[in-house]
This record gives C-alpha cells, sequence and structure tokens, in this order.
C-alpha cells in the first residue's frame, strides 16, 4: 500500500475513499480559489518562474551537481505539498496514480461528484496544440473549468451523466489511453484523466525526469504463456514499453517494473492472455509505485 | 562533473509568436512533428493577461534535454522561425 492510502484511503486505496471526493473538503481546503487559479493559466506552468528556476532545460538543472538534487527536492516536496499556503499557479499539492479500466468505472459510477464534464485534455493542447476532449473532471473543477472557453468542447455535449462518462472513459482506454486519476489538490480528488506518453504533462515528468507526480497503478500486468499466441499487438498498445515479443519463446514478456498496470494491452488481446494482478503479489514490487 | 549541455533551440518571436505574422494556435506544425515533444504552446507573458480566453501566444521549446537535433521542426516551420545549434 502507498503512503497516500495509508494517509487519505481510510483502510484501502486512496481513490476509492468517498470522503476525497466530497464538497465538503473541498470547500475545507479552500478548492474552488485554487482550482481558479490553478486553470485559468495552467499553460504557464512550466514557463513561469518558480523561486527564481523556470522547467526550460529542466533535465539539465536536474542534473546539476548539488542544485540538481535541491532542485529534485523541492520539487517533489512540492507536488505532495499538504501545507495551508500552497501555490496554485505552479501546482502544489496536484499528482495522480495510474489506475485500470474497472476502477475508473466505479469512481465515476459512485464516487465522482456532480456535475461530470469531459473537456480538452489541457496537456495534448499544450504540447501538441491538439484539442481532444478526453479528460473527464467532476465536482467543484467542473464549474471551474466551464467558465474557460478554450477547455470547452463546442459542438458536442460536454456535460456527461454517469452512464455517458462509464462509456466516454472505456472509448478512451480501448483506444490506448492510460486512466489517471488525480489528487488536486491533496487529498481532494477531482479529475479522471486519458493519458498519452510523453504528451502528458504528468508522465512526461515522471518517465523523463524521475519525478513522482504520477504513481505506477496497484496492478502489474501477467502474460499467460500457455493463451499467449505471439501475436504482438498488445506490444502496440503499451505506452511504456513495457512488452516485448520474444519470438525465440513465442510469447510476450513484461518488464514488471516498469509496468504501470494500466490494463491498456488487455484490450488488444484477441486470446484473453494478459490480466492484472495486484502489484502486492510481488514481493520485489511491494511499495514499489 | 557537470552535465551534458542541451542543444539550444530557439524561436524569432519576430516571426512566430504575439508580434509575429501568425498565431502559433493556427500552426501548432513543429508542436507534432517533434517525437520527443520538446515544445510547449502557451499565453504570452509579455503581454496584458486575459485570465477567461487569451489571445496572445507563443510557443517556448522547454524540454531541452529530450532533443535529438533531428532538424524536423526547422525543417517544417513555415516561416523559418526556428534554429537548432549546439
Amino acid at each position: 500500500m502507498c503512503d497516500w492510502c495509508m494517509k487519505h484511503g481510510a483502510g484501502g486505496k486512496w481513490y476509492m475513499n468517498a470522503k476525497n471526493y466530497s464538497n465538503e473538503l473541498a470547500e475545507a481546503i479552500n478548492a474552488r480559489e485554487y482550482l481558479q487559479e490553478q486553470w485559468k493559466a495552467f499553460e504557464m506552468v512550466y514557463i513561469r518562474r518558480i523561486m527564481g528556476i523556470t522547467s526550460i532545460d529542466l533535465g539539465y538543472k536536474l542534473q546539476l551537481p548539488i542544485i540538481g538534487r535541491l532542485l529534485r527536492w523541492s520539487a517533489e516536496r512540492m507536488i505532495h505539498s499538504e501545507g495551508k499556503h500552497r501555490n496554485p499557479v505552479r501546482a502544489d499539492g496536484h499528482f495522480g496514480q495510474v489506475i485500470p479500466l474497472e476502477e475508473a468505472k466505479i469512481i465515476l459510477g459512485n464516487l465522482a461528484a456532480e456535475p461530470i464534464i469531459e473537456n480538452y485534455c489541457m496537456c495534448r493542447w499544450m504540447q501538441r496544440g491538439i484539442k481532444e476532449a478526453c479528460c473527464i473532471n467532476f465536482g467543484l473543477l467542473s464549474g471551474v473549468i466551464e467558465k474557460l472557453p478554450r477547455f470547452i468542447p463546442k459542438d458536442t455535449k460536454y456535460r456527461l451523466d454517469r452512464d455517458e462518462a462509464i462509456a466516454h472513459i472505456e472509448e478512451h482506454n480501448k483506444k490506448g489511453y492510460v486512466a489517471t486519476v488525480w489528487f488536486q489538490p491533496v487529498p481532494y480528488i477531482n479529475a479522471i484523466c486519458s493519458c498519452e506518453n510523453p504528451e502528458c504533462g504528468g508522465l512526461r515528468l515522471r518517465n523523463d525526469f524521475g519525478l513522482h507526480t504520477v504513481y505506477k497503478g496497484e496492478y502489474v500486468a501477467e502474460v499467460d504463456p500457455d493463451r499467449c499466441q505471439a501475436c504482438g499487438m498488445c506490444v502496440t498498445k503499451c505506452q511504456f514499453g513495457v512488452l516485448r515479443l520474444v519470438q525465440s519463446l513465442k510469447r510476450v514478456i513484461v518488464d514488471i517494473n516498469k509496468c504501470f498496470g494500466c490494463g491498456v494491452c488487455r484490450h488488444a488481446c484477441k486470446y484473453d492472455a494478459i490480466r492484472l494482478v495486484p502489484r502486492e503479489n510481488y514481493p520485489a514490487l511491494r511499495g514499489v509505485y | 562533473m557537470f552535465p551534458k549541455k542541451s542543444p539550444k533551440v530557439v524561436i524569432d518571436y519576430t516571426k512566430c509568436g504575439e508580434k509575429g505574422q501568425i498565431d502559433p494556435r493556427n500552426c501548432t506544425k513543429c508542436l507534432k512533428v517533434c517525437d520527443p515533444a520538446i515544445f510547449i504552446l502557451h499565453e504570452s507573458p509579455n503581454m496584458p493577461i486575459d485570465p477567461v480566453d487569451p489571445k496572445y501566444w507563443r510557443i517556448t521549446p522547454v524540454w531541452l534535454s529530450l532533443c535529438n537535433m533531428c532538424m524536423k521542426c526547422v525543417k517544417v516551420c513555415p516561416l523559418g522561425a526556428i534554429t537548432v545549434s549546439r
């Protein structure tokens, strides 16, 4: 179990605790003000100076001796901040975790606070100039984003009921997008994204710079060697380069150290050979997120 | 001791951006051609801020350490506004 489950999970997974979705919690931590400030200029998050330093050429800065370690330490502290004076424009206390489709459906069907909206993905907009409606936001955040026209799809229905939200997340997941659930700010949960690597700002910082903006999921993929027909279709779906088709074995192998447990590979398998197993089943992976 | 210097990717903002000939939101060719996605499209910091619907945008190369100097962005830019150097 991860640290955030201990703190905010009420004995289970943090994102399965109904309290973290409630309007009462949002009010108690002043989430509306935070979200308004954060979202009105979200695209500036990497450009802004934070303690005199911008994210421009972050890869170089993080490798510098001493300064790099200090920078990494303060970045991690910001990402996970639970303090009273969190700065919204640098997204303090904003991080997430990869979840499989089944859990995303439970969240959207039962836990998410209404209203639920589907807006244009911030990350794809700022990193690729693409407007794709695939971010499902709920609770207080819906009202905040609705006031920002650049994120609201024009010709389609963007307010969703629970069944529509479930249908949409399933569609995105089957397309190959990774479902992620987000604290914004911790411990208030108000978004399920359908992320793509490297366009996602969170996955970029995690995979390219090792910052814990996105945690790996509670599961890892496991291939049944008897069922696998070595077609390699799952390999084309993995966003993290975890699966490999080994010709000599005539099956696919999984690098579970790198697996995020999103389960997207399962949708590509015609032979039902891939399943998700809890990360905890592997002693070496316990507590490694 | 010191890490390898990242490539320098520079955008000429007299050609592209809030004072340039085209609105980068209508082009975004460099953002799409770049495999490691090193560019960020964002509001221009030098212009009056519109918190609801920003009108002035520019592109900044941010993740420079991931640049492979493939020069695809230089070739694709219709204004010749991008230069990549060591």
